[in-house]
């Protein structure tokens, strides 16, 4: 049989049995048969007696089978049986079904002799060792493969498999050579592809599964330690498994079984804790800029290969499993994986594990789709609480760590956020802008307004360094674009935009920017515009899912104020507002030069009371959960110097709380102006004072230029009301009652103040709400408070920081929009925008220009070794072959961070530019699903 | 497919049919992108050439609004997109617009007037929008045939200015005008005519008005299928009926209204939601999969 198996191909049989009638083979298939079962006979103990050898006798296993023999087989009867069988096979194979479906002859013949079972015994009589198991599977295996005609449905056939299957889940995996495990699999698999074309064999299975005893749905058990296999046998096993699940979920019994009777979950889950104890805990990390695991890296690591393996297999079969099934099984992965070792594993001794961890944390949640496993992971970091601290506030207090830990954490937020999940989105963001404390009572109305001229964009645009301007160094032009503004050709009206591509690089004259008219235009800015719109159109489109438009009045600020809100945090989020304890309140960048600060700014004596008791109770919190258990040295450490960051910055931070107690206290008009806007201008001032003696004349036509443009903004908030009449078709009212219309409405005549919200009219409210901190949360509060940094940050942590900006911009939920990108909005005082940590960041870059003669070189030196960057990048993709790459002439030093801030700053202005202007059209889009 | 709705999202990124085919490639799809390719720069021209304005201080560059001057036409085309979406809107009955291919600056429209004196009145017009909007004078409508209206100027065509003697930013509105045209039509006024002969009839003699109504109402409509006073493609022409053109896409108007990002962008993108509507807790949906 092992000579047929091995040499034997259908194609040749097919050949020597084409034109043979199917009589001739019947005969044929006697005359062997009978041949076999006078071997069989000659060495049957019992002769008559061939049903009873049935399940009943415990063909478990290898090791009992040994009373059955009956003296050796002599080698020559055996190698006939082989022979004779080896052929009578072949001539079942190639049976054609009779008609109507009905048994061949040969297979009736089977089936009522019983061949099969026969056979089975016949071979644990003799030597039941691996090399017979091996010879079964595969004539099984052959035969289930390459019948012409269904043959499980007949008991005579499906019985001796069974008990063959049987024989083999009963040894120890281990035991079985790897060359039967891997003919078993094969078989298995086999089987599966017949039950999922074949649905009513799945019922045959099952039953004469049960005749067997224990073993019942015996594919499945046999199937399952193999789950969690390495290399092609486990590749098999997960897809054989993967029918079944498919199958199941069809079939309430079968689901049911897998569910309550056999240990698939939760070996499926618990596989995911022993195949994650064998990854690295420390990571190699390759340099610098490595701040997630792409494809590349973890393909090195076969450990992290095998486990995301299991990770997509958890997350194919809970796609295709009956919903029982996938419950069971995410409710293992939680309880089994996630709780238990995931949740310490983020909490390790050390920077580096912990690091690691984080990482792996983002891999996995990049690597899984379905929304019951996102589910998983996510309830996980939003809702489990390890050492009474969420997953989440761990996640988001460590973004201000120093070394990588802080990046590897701000790109697992970069994965997060671009999940489009409203529960992520709710814990982080909305949950602290929904009370609308952040904001001036007078500007909630405000929330939805749309900037129909731009004025934001201009904003955002206006804060570009002068040394960045692009009037001062012409942006070189992407392959040649340039832009027509044209006048109109009947010269009746004024022509628009028109892009046109040069496609010719060697075309000089392409160079020029100006075309047409005197108007210079940005092109790149097209660029961002473009992406700007595809990002936030399908922000949009994954958003229709939410629950509630957050647009300030759904859900309604008035339930989430100060009670409700006390009491989640209470229950649900102890400790959140004292995790906050990071830069969010030194609103003056870090790089203040400290001798300076000390000698020109008296240092009150102590902070504002609460933001002592935040500090202390933060600090309290976090080293409490670590010093408990003294284990956790190092991570104390990291806290340390953080904290000692923390303590440098604190003269700069200190005067800043005055600064903003100061505020409250003043009469309520002026402060209520001036809060919002203050920081700028008081930044520029304090920075004045730092570098007046060498600017002077730069910085005050700058601040002058700021000055205008804050009267400007002030006269901008007069006029909000547009609102009301964009909110109310009058097209409702046309049709009953068309000529009440008062056009005189819209004309200039009407008096319009009453209805506008003064930023005089409302009081501060701090008053009222004793102590608490108008806050927008400790993620965007961390997220600014890195950006202000952005001079001195490293250029990997400013792509990171502004994309993940970038990201939350394109969200097109009012209460997110209008705080970071409606420049207009009036803010609590404790409150920083992102508009003016920007003038901040701005402020900064003058100072480093206005200090460094070469900055003009050196920038435009940083713009070319970026555009390098960018194309090795890209190169690597695909995309451009002809070009070769750019070799940036002079290479600025990655540490001159901030030459390549500046570059990078004023890019993303352009960004946010960008999005502001296309959500003043896209966000108002009434959308028609 | 709403006409509307491919020209919001065509109007700020028009080209010639030529160019589409040609520009598409190269900056319409997106380019590959790495994972940080966000930040857009510009390459590197070979031998960049000195810009002439290079030399200008840097103060100078600020215009009057604190912004820079090279980014107007970006403010000036999202303003009249945004107008545009605000006519979107507001549905005005029996009106049709769309900008012009040439210009944002000029709007092609059609009032459809469905009852009273003017009934059963197609009339095309343009609206010409002043290039230092929005703080300029009001946008001017000028009616292709000067129909017969003591507010439409016999000659010129021009009409409906009066109820904006002063254009004023956030208040005055596009759709605004549009619909006072439509509405001048069903109300008539008679103040300040700028066709005094249709006032002075209408006050004194309602009855010959209405004969000279029908017979304007009848000439606009026997120009209908005239071909565009403004050569431009995406001026509004009408043809007699041809159901070889017309019905599949009629049909289509009726079958299903999307967007046309909707058609391209290939398999649906979803967010994720577990948030109960009404609660603010996440993972507050009760059909949660049960986890103990």
């Amino acid at each position: 049989m092992t000579s047929m198996v091995a040499n034997g191909t259908r194609g040749d049989q097919s050949l020597v049995l084409k034109g043979v009638d199917p009589e001739t083979c019947m005969i044929v298939f006697k005359n062997h048969w009978a041949q076999v079962v006078k071997i069989l006979e000659k060495h049957d103990p019992l002769r008559s007696i061939v049903g009873g050898l049935g399940g009943g006798h415990g063909l478990g296993g290898g090791g009992g089978l040994g009373s059955f023999r009956f003296g050796p087989v002599p080698g020559d009867e055996a190698s006939a049986v082989q022979n004779y069988v080896e052929h009578m096979l072949f001539l079942l194979m190639e049976e054609e079904c009779g008609q109507n479906g009905a048994m061949g002859p040969i297979l009736e013949f089977v089936v009522m002799e019983n061949v099969l079972e026969r056979l089975f015994i016949w071979s644990l009589r003799r030597e039941f060792t691996d090399d017979m198991k091996l010879e079964q599977l595969k004539m099984y295996e052959m035969l289930i493969g390459q019948a012409r005609q269904p043959l499980l449905h007949h008991k005579p056939v499906l019985k001796p498999l069974m008990m063959l299957l049987s024989s083999c889940s009963g040894s120890p995996s281990g035991s079985s050579s790897s060359a039967v495990e891997t003919e078993l699999v094969l078989l298995l698999n086999q089987l599966c592809c017949v039950l999922a074309k074949d649905p009513s064999v799945l019922e045959l299975f099952f039953h004469t599964s049960e005749d067997q005893g224990a073993a019942n749905f015996l594919i499945f058990s046999l199937l399952i330690p193999f789950i969690h296999r390495e290399g092609s046998v486990g590749q098999q096993a997960r897809d054989a498994l993967l029918l079944i699940m498919a199958l199941s979920a069809e079939n309430h019994v079968v689901a049911k079984h897998i569910a309550e009777n056999t240990y698939f979950c939760p070996v499926l889950a618990t596989g995911l804790s022993g195949l994650y104890s064998s990854l690295p805990t420390k990571l190699d990390v390759p340099s610098e800029e490595w701040h997630c695991l792409h494809r590349e890296d973890w393909q090195q690591l076969p450990a992290l290969v095998q486990f995301l393996n299991s990770l997509e297999f958890c997350n194919a079969v809970i796609q295709v499993a009956h919903p029982s099934t996938r419950d069971q099984l995410v409710g293992y992965i939680h309880n089994g994986f996630l709780v238990p070792v995931l949740a310490p594993a983020l909490h390790k001794l050390t920077l580096e594990e912990v690091m690691t961890t984080t990482a792996y944390l983002d891999l996995f949640i990049r690597s899984i789709s379905e929304p019951a496993l996102l589910h998983t992971f996510l309830s996980f970091i939003l809702l489990h609480r390890h050492d009474n601290v969420h997953i989440l506030d761990t996640l988001v207090s460590r973004i201000n760590t120093p070394f990588q830990l802080g990046t590897v954490s701000l790109a697992l937020f970069r994965t997060l956020i671009g999940l489009f999940c409203e529960d992520v989105m709710l814990q982080l963001v909305f949950k602290y802008l929904i009370p609308c404390n952040h904001m001036m009572l007078s500007q909630r109305r405000v929330l939805r307004e749309r900037d129909c001229y731009s004025v934001s964009a201009a904003k955002f645009l206006a804060l570009t360094p002068s040394c960045c301007s692009p009037e001062v160094i012409p942006p070189p032009l992407r392959k040649l674009d340039s832009i027509l503004w044209s006048k109109g050709t009947d010269g009746s009206h004024i022509g628009t935009m028109e892009s046109k591509e040069v496609l010719s690089e060697e075309d000089d004259c392409g160079n020029s920017c100006v075309i047409g008219s005197e108007i210079y235009l940005d092109v790149s800015y097209l660029h961002y515009l473009y992406d700007a719109q595809n990002s936030i159109s399908h922000c949009m489109r994954a958003c229709r899912v939410w629950s509630a438009p957050y647009d300030g009045e759904n859900p309604p600020p008035e339930e989430y104020q100060r009670n409700t809100l006390e009491e989640a945090d209470l229950t649900a989020t102890p400790g959140l507002l004292e995790l906050e304890w990071d830069d969010s309140y030194d609103a003056c960048p870090t790089q203040l030069h400290p001798e300076e600060d000390q000698e020109t700014r008296p240092i009150p004596d102590e902070p504002p009371k609460h933001i002592q008791e935040l500090r202390r109770t933060a600090i309290m919190i976090v080293k409490g959960s670590y010093i408990e258990e003294s284990e956790f040295q190092n991570d104390v450490m990291v806290y340390n110097l953080v904290a000692q960051k923390d303590a440098h910055d604190s003269a700069a931070k200190q005067e800043m709380l005055d600064e903003s107690v100061t505020d409250q206290k003043t009469t309520n008009s002026e402060s209520s102006i001036s809060n919002g806007l203050s920081s700028p201008l008081d930044e520029m001032d304090s920075k004045k004072r730092g570098s007046q003696s060498n600017h002077k004349s730069l910085e005050g036509e700058d601040l002058v230029a700021q000055y205008e443009e804050l009267i400007r903004t002030l006269g901008a908030q007069h006029s909000p009301a547009k609102t009301d009449s964009e909110l109310k078709s009058p097209t409702d009212l046309m049709d009953e009652e068309e000529d009440e219309i008062d056009f005189n409405s819209f004309s200039p005549e009407t008096p319009e103040a009453e209805k506008l919200p003064s930023p005089f009219g409302t009081k501060p409210r701090s008053g009222s709400r004793g102590h608490a901190v108008p806050f927008t949360g400790p993620f965007l509060s961390v997220l600014l408070s890195r950006l202000e940094n952005m001079p001195s940050n490293s250029l990997h942590v400013n792509l990171l920081l502004t994309g993940i900006l970038a990201q939350l911009a394109a969200y097109p939920q009012p209460l997110l929009r209008s705080f970071l990108l409606n420049t207009n909005m009036v803010f609590q005082p404790s409150v920083r925008s992102l508009y003016q940590v920007l003038a901040s960041v701005k402020n900064q870059i003058e100072q480093c220009s206005a200090n460094n003669k070469d900055f003009p070189e050196l920038l435009t030196a940083a713009q070319h070794c970026l555009l390098a960057r960018e194309s090795s990048l890209r190169g690597q993709t695909d995309r451009i072959k002809t070009k070769p790459n750019i070799q940036p002439k002079t290479v600025v030093p990655l540490n001159k961070t901030e030459v390549y801030a500046a570059v990078l700053f004023t890019e993303f202005l352009k960004e946010l530019a960008a999005f502001a202007q296309e959500h003043s059209i896209l966000s108002h889009l009434p959308t028609e699903q | 497919m709403n006409p509307f709705w491919s020209m919001s999202t065509n109007a700020g990124r028009k080209r010639s049919d030529g160019e589409e085919q040609v520009g598409q490639g190269e900056q319409k799809s997106s380019p590959a992108r790495p994972s940080f390719g966000k930040k857009q720069l510009p390459s590197i021209p070979k031998n960049a050439v000195p810009i002439t304005k290079a030399a200008s201080p840097a103060p100078s560059t600020q215009s009057a609004n604190g912004t820079h001057a090279s980014y107007g036409p970006f403010y000036l085309e999202y303003s009249l997109l945004a107008e545009f979406t605000l006519v979107i809107k507001q549905k005005l009955p029996g009106i049709y617009v769309q900008p012009s291919y040439r210009s944002a600056l000029m709007w092609f429209g059609v009032i459809f007037i469905r009852h009273g004196l003017y009934q059963d009145g197609v009339f095309k017009f343009t609206v010409y929008i002043p290039d230092n909007y929005p703080d300029g004078d009001c946008p001017r409508v000028v009616f292709d045939t000067p129909v017969f209206h003591p507010l439409v100027d016999p000659v010129s065509g021009a009409g409906v200015r009066r109820a904006f003697t002063k254009w004023r930013r956030n208040h005055n509105h596009i759709w605004q005008v549009l619909m006072y045209a439509r509405t001048v039509f069903y109300k008539i006024n008679t103040m300040d005519p700028l066709n005094p002969e249709a006032a002075v009839l209408y006050d004194k003699d309602i009855q010959l008005f209405k004969s000279k109504v029908v017979d304007s109402v009848k000439l606009c409509n026997s120009h209908l299928f005239d071909q565009p006073k403004i050569d431009d493609p995406y001026a509004i022409s009408f043809s007699p009926w041809n159901p070889a053109v017309h019905e599949e896409a009629k049909e289509k108007m009726f079958a299903h209204k999307r967007r046309p990002e909707d058609y391209n962008k290939g398999l649906p993108v979803s967010g994720l939601s577990w948030v109960k509507p009404g609660s603010t807790q996440p993972f507050s949906k009760e059909d949660n999969p049960l986890q103990t």
